[in-house]
């Protein structure tokens, strides 16, 4: 990881805005606050260093993503690319159950398709 | 980066953190928290992982979806283990240095060290803005009882 936190855009040259570069501060706090005992508080400083930890978590799952489409010349990303990623990165645990989560969605949509027709 | 301690936490079909119900509530154990509650808008998640590709690239809906529900993990994951240093210290309140010290012990040391230096930074740039504050906060005393 680089040591300037956030990720690049595909053109340097362009400064990106704090709102399209992190995810709503509001939203990073609500889903902390779920995971905190109903007593505990969470500093600002708190919400803004793991808003910058998330873009950055983004940025670096996206890019291994991106470069496999790239070496596969496929222009766009899915999601067993991104589960591919995850495992590549060392994040085992978070890329099966999220197999399994996309296979369970898949199935859902064709069921609903089905019933439609 | 993302060594085995990553695995320690992750019980729930992978993951600790059963978000059908609230953690922290445990008069809420029974009510399922909302879509929006739970997941992170998936427009900004898409414009930061746009920001990464190349620019003829695209990213399939499924795949924001699938790297939503990542980051939702991601968060619950670090936040969990910085509120478990918190209580075992009883304080109440979860500060950046918790977060800094949480990813470095699940492992994301990549990520540790250049978040300190940020920490630091902001607290640089935070005092200062108080210092500032504080300085026009006593000319406008100043004015006042020039008045």
């Amino acid at each position: 990881m680089e040591d300037s936190i956030g990720g690049s855009s595909s053109n340097d040259n362009n400064i990106i805005k704090e709102q399209d570069r992190l995810l709503p501060i509001a939203n990073v706090g609500r889903l902390m606050k779920q995971i905190l005992p109903q007593n505990a508080k969470i500093s600002k400083e708190a919400k803004e260093t793991m808003q910058e930890c998330v873009s950055e978590f983004i940025s670096f799952v996206t890019s291994e993503a991106s470069e496999k489409c790239r070496k596969e010349r496929r222009k766009t990303v899915n999601g067993d690319d991104i589960c591919w990623a995850l495992a590549t990165l060392g994040f085992d645990d978070y890329a099966e159950p999220m197999r399994r989560k996309s296979r369970t969605k898949i199935q859902e949509a064709s069921t609903n398709q089905n019933d439609l027709c | 980066m993302g060594d085995n301690n990553i695995g320690k936490v992750l019980e729930r079909e992978g993951f600790k953190y059963n978000f059908t119900a609230a953690a922290s509530d445990t008069s809420a154990q029974d009510e399922v928290i909302k879509e929006q509650d739970r997941l992170l808008p998936i427009a900004n998640v898409g414009r930061i992982m746009k920001q990464i590709l190349p620019p003829n690239a695209k990213i399939s809906k499924e795949a924001k979806e699938t790297m939503q529900e990542c980051v939702s993990e991601f968060i619950s994951f670090v936040t969990g283990e910085a509120s478990d240093k918190c209580h075992k210290e009883k304080r109440k309140t979860v500060n950046g240095d918790d977060i800094c010290w949480a990813l470095a012990t699940l492992g994301f040391d990549d990520y540790s060290e250049p978040l300190k230096r940020y920490l630091h930074k902001y607290r640089e740039f935070e005092g200062e803005r108080a210092n500032q504050n504080k300085g026009n906060n006593n000319t406008y005393e100043n004015n006042i009882a020039n008045i």
